[in-house]
């Protein structure tokens, strides 16, 4: 008798498993809660001073970091509203690659403040205006705040660089220098196989006798040894094959003192024409003049027991470099393998956009300050939310002076009072612990990160207001995953 | 009962049981539904089976993803997925005026009237209102120049249904140019034309229109040009890879030589083609200010490509079919099958062609063309869920322009007709039915009103104020739609509300068949095994 007693309502449509969430205290807080339970995680990693996260995904695989954007990822989030979040993160992290942790906490703060204006009273509608409006106010304070003659820079002056990336990295990796080194004989670069050649069409050899065997092998040998003799003679001394380098062509390289190395990732090979200048040759053939690179030096050493083959060019026209990582763990190396990888995607961002920003909180105080101005102008029930926004922009100054155990509430009043008094580039000192002029520090933000990182968390705190009703349906089955084995045992 | 003689194991309702289940159903899935109606309607989060997140408005999207059970519900929602078919919009309006003529149904049955005595005046009240409709709509001529302001009005109407304002008023514009790009005089508009790309990428007030077309993948080969301008664009489906013949056929050879001309020879006929198109590029590019790109739908072996590069040719391989229609028709010239006796006439040009690269992702823009007939609309987004709901938005924006150019006419919105077309059937209508029916015709009658009812009760207005003041501006003879911000009649022509006229008609035609069907159930009987569940 399924039918029989059909509940009423939505209950009795769907199909069996789901869940149905609406309203107000049922959807918009709970999804805020979660939001909220989320940060709480991400946000003692923020700045130089955070803490680092142990996590252990479903593979096993320890994780020792303190990027948002790895963590956020490890956690896999199931809850939709704070998945919202978690791709808010993912998209910054894509868009620039740097400031996830920004955008994840910020959209957190936000809803936990408008938690506070929905328990006063207001509708999620007006505060998404107010939250619209302010943030459309803090892209024009942004564009004001912007260091002056930062729009120009020369990517290639390393001090101007190095200033500007110094945030970005040592939020990851504090106090490790990062030692870049600029990595980089005639080069022959072949993507197919160094091989004896072969048709597409199944190919049978007729041989009758013996002799007819033995003349064969030594037609295919002359060939290749011509070919090759070729190549070497054009002037070639290293070969790099993309594919399979055959016995016998290993042979007459030897014979012929070729070096022969093989890449078989297309995107290494890709960089290394760039770095020599070769041409890639389809097939094997005795390369033109034109098609040969070079390199100053091609050497294999041992770094730590592993052979590497470094092939330097130190001669003007290097394009790429090669970042040597070295530590005593594997999570040490993936973290720093992560912290570079910021920087490079700072880089990247800086290429397009060098415009700077005052770093150590000194921007978000006083985009707080002016936004809360802003508010007192607004007429209606817009200007909590606006105002409720300009509080929220705390939080950056309160984490970091917080994660390097300071006096959150005295740092951010002694920083009101410094900005109110004019010295709008003041922010925290965290080693000394004290509130100084960041010029001087010379901490620095980019402007793309801090516009896109705030905009996503408002466009992720906005979204998930507006959601009013959750339908969930029966998760999916699957193999089911091994429980993770108990901390205890063995 | 009669049945368990027939067969012990079914199940049954009967009578009222049964109507009311039916009633419930359709009530239920009206109170899911109605909170999406208009402007103001909220947002549904859908969590599917694997986790994965959809947010929506749009009423066929939660129908479609919501996995309902209820035999009757589903009924509904197959009717209200037919509207979004046919006309493109209106599943929400379906759905919840299926709920209200049910409700007002309920209210009768309970006292006694028979259901075919309902059934009855729905049908009259049906035809009027069709009449009325006839009468009602706003005509707007669609010549060779069509009005873009009214187009762009009923293209807001429609998307500020699915998306946030500020967006919708951005893509109104967007969907309008693009199905104004497709038209052509005599011919039915194809939407396919339009192509809809995503990338995911900055935000979604990033979106934008291009006339010219977005491929989703790039040129295969390193040296390649990334951007080139003025280029002559050979569309061509040929294969310009080794194919094996059909036949199996092998090589014999005894010595290495002959294996090498073997080899060679293999390769010839692929070289042949690559070379005639070179050829070709030679004879059209000889200024060295113009470039040339092949676009083919087949593929293009390393070797081939290789050959191309060095003959300064940026080539793609393997486009969709589909790109390969829009291409011609966006860039001109014809898509050969063939290189043979190729000639310059066969190209189209574009004045840019570039190369955008996106975290693996490459796209390859195709832009600045002359006189295109077919375009792309470039969707951006921070995550897939944005990019989703703006796809969903855009398919049905286009669509409600499409039913534009062909109804040459639109109905005024705001819940305007819904309160003029209930005067007319109290007014004139029910008076010239004699009898029972005429109960029906009001029962029709009252549940039009669930449109702008719904309208008010999302914006958070008093259902009944809003009514009461519609009705009496009506009564005066203005035709006032609701101001959802204020709670005010206003007149939809000055606001530019207005909607399809072909979305209409389909509610009224399908709403009172189903709603009829649901109420002349008298039994609903579960038989049969049901092989999932051992008895």
């Amino acid at each position: 008798m399924v039918f029989h007693m059909q509940p009423y309502g939505i209950q009795g449509l769907l199909k069996e498993g789901h869940k149905h969430l609406s309203g107000l205290d049922e959807a918009v807080l709970k999804n805020i809660d979660a939001c909220k339970q989320l940060t709480l995680i991400t946000r003692t990693s923020l700045g130089p001073n955070g803490m680092n996260k142990m996590i252990i995904n479903h593979l096993d695989k320890l994780f020792v970091t303190n990027d948002a954007a790895t963590i956020v990822n490890e956690l896999e989030v199931q809850h939709p509203a704070a998945k919202i979040l978690v791709l808010a993160g993912k998209a910054q992290q894509e868009e620039i690659g740097d400031g996830a942790n920004l955008t994840i906490s910020f959209a957190g703060e936000i809803l936990q403040n408008a938690e506070e204006l929905i328990r006063m009273g207001l509708h999620p509608s007006e505060i998404i205006s107010g939250y619209t409006k302010a943030i459309n106010k803090t892209i024009e304070l942004l564009e004001e705040l912007v260091e002056e003659g930062s729009e120009n820079m020369d990517v290639r002056s390393k001090v101007e660089v190095v200033s500007r990336m110094k945030a970005a990295v040592s939020s990851k990796r504090f106090g490790e220098e990062d030692i870049l080194c600029p990595l980089i004989a005639d080069i022959v670069v072949f993507t197919g196989g160094v091989d004896t050649s072969a048709t597409e069409t199944k190919g049978t050899v007729l041989i009758q006798n013996a002799e007819q065997l033995e003349k064969y092998a030594k037609t295919e040998e002359a060939k290749v040894e011509e070919l090759i003799k070729a190549v070497a003679d054009s002037g070639a001394k290293v070969v790099v094959s993309g594919a399979a380098v055959g016995e016998m062509a290993l042979h007459f390289c030897e014979r012929y003192k070729l070096m022969v190395l093989k890449i078989s990732s297309k995107f290494e090979l890709r960089r290394f024409c760039r770095t020599t200048g070769a041409v890639a040759l389809l097939k094997l053939s005795p390369p033109n003049p034109d098609n040969l690179g070079y390199a100053d030096s091609v050497s294999v050493e041992e770094i730590g027991g592993a052979r590497v083959t470094i092939v330097k060019n130190d001669e003007a026209g290097n394009l790429v470099t090669s970042v040597v990582l070295r530590g005593s763990t594997d999570s040490i190396l993936d973290d720093l393998e992560r912290a570079v990888d910021d920087g490079v995607n700072t880089y990247k961002a800086m290429c397009r956009d060098s415009r700077i920003l005052p770093g150590a909180a000194a921007t978000e105080i006083e985009l707080a300050r002016k936004l809360k101005e802003f508010s007192f102008k607004e007429t209606g029930l817009d200007q909590y939310a606006i105002a409720k926004f300009a509080e929220s922009f705390e939080m950056v100054p309160k984490i970091l002076a917080d994660n390097a155990g300071l006096n959150a509430m005295e740092i951010i009043s002694s920083l009101y009072a410094e900005h109110a008094a004019g010295n709008t580039k003041v922010g925290i000192d965290i080693e000394e612990g004290v509130c100084k002029d960041v010029s001087n520090l010379n901490i620095w933000d980019l402007y793309v990160t801090k516009f896109f990182a705030l905009k996503y968390a408002t466009d992720a705190a906005c979204t998930v207001l507006r959601v009013d009703q959750i339908i969930m349906s029966k998760p999916a089955g699957g193999p089911k995953r091994d429980q993770p084995a108990g901390m205890d045992e063995d | 009962m009669s049945l368990r003689v027939l067969n012990p194991n079914a199940e049954v309702l009967n009578k009222s049981a049964a109507l009311h289940m039916n009633i419930n159903a359709a009530k239920g899935l009206q109170d899911v539904l109605k909170t999406n109606l208009g402007p103001k309607g909220t947002i549904k989060m859908l969590v599917g089976g694997a986790g994965d997140i959809k947010l929506t408005k749009d009423g066929n999207t939660l129908l479609k993803e919501m996995q309902i059970q209820n035999p009757t519900a589903v009924m509904i929602a197959r009717t209200a997925v037919a509207q979004d078919d046919t006309s493109g919009d209106g599943t929400t309006s379906t759905v919840i005026f299926i709920g209200e003529l049910m409700k007002q149904s309920e209210r009768y049955i309970d006292e006694g009237m028979h259901p075919r005595v309902l059934v009855d005046g729905f049908d009259i009240a049906k035809r009027a209102t069709l009449e009325f409709l006839e009468n009602f709509k706003t005509h707007v001529v669609m010549g060779e120049t069509p009005d873009k302001e009214i187009l762009k009005m009923v293209g807001r109407t429609t998307l500020r249904t699915k998306l946030y304002e500020a967006l919708a008023d951005q893509l109104s514009d967007i969907v309008v140019n693009a199905v104004l790009c497709v038209r052509k005089p005599e011919e039915p508009i194809d939407l396919f034309m339009v192509e809809i790309m995503h990338m995911r990428h900055k935000f979604d007030v990033d979106t934008r229109l291009i006339e010219g077309l977005v491929l989703d993948h790039g040129s295969r080969h390193p040296d390649m040009k990334r951007r080139a301008e003025n280029c002559y664009i050979l569309t061509c489906n040929v294969s310009l890879e080794y194919e094996k013949s059909e036949v199996n056929a092998g090589f014999f050879y005894s010595t290495a030589e002959q294996r090498e001309t073997m080899v060679t020879a293999e390769r010839r006929q692929v070289d042949e083609k690559v070379l005639q198109i070179i050829e070709l590029k030679n004879k059209v590019c000889s200024d060295n200010e113009s470039n040339f790109v092949v676009i083919n739908q087949k593929g293009i072996d390393p070797p081939s490509l290789d050959l191309l590069a060095r003959a300064g040719i940026i080539a793609l391989r393997r486009a969709k079919r589909r790109n390969m229609e829009r291409l011609v028709l966006a860039c001109g010239g014809e898509a050969v099958n063939s290189v043979d006796n190729l000639t310059p006439d066969c190209l189209g040009w574009a004045g840019l062609v570039y190369e955008h690269v996106l975290g693996e992702e490459k796209y390859t823009f195709v832009e600045n063309v002359k006189n295109p007939h077919s375009c792309t609309i470039l969707i951006k987004g921070p995550n897939d869920h944005t990019i989703a709901q703006i796809k969903d938005a855009i398919r049905d924006g286009l669509r409600s322009i499409k039913n534009t150019l062909e109804d040459e006419a639109v109905v005024l919105g705001a819940g305007a007709f819904e309160v003029a077309a209930r005067q007319h059937l109290i007014n004139n209508v029910k008076k010239t039915v004699q009898g029972r029916a005429q109960v029906g015709i009001e029962a029709f009658a009252d549940a039009l009103l669930v449109v702008p009812k719904t309208l008010a009760e999302n914006s958070g207005l008093d259902t009944q104020d809003v009514i009461i003041s519609l009705k009496n501006e009506h009564e005066n003879g203005n035709i006032v739609g609701l101001n959802h911000h204020t709670g005010e009649p206003i007149d939809p022509q000055m606001e530019g509300i207005f909607d399809n006229y072909s979305v209409k008609r389909q509610i009224i035609n399908s709403v009172p068949v189903i709603a009829s069907q649901l109420l002349l159930v008298d039994e609903v009987i579960r038989a049969g095994r049901n092989m999932r569940k051992p008895s």
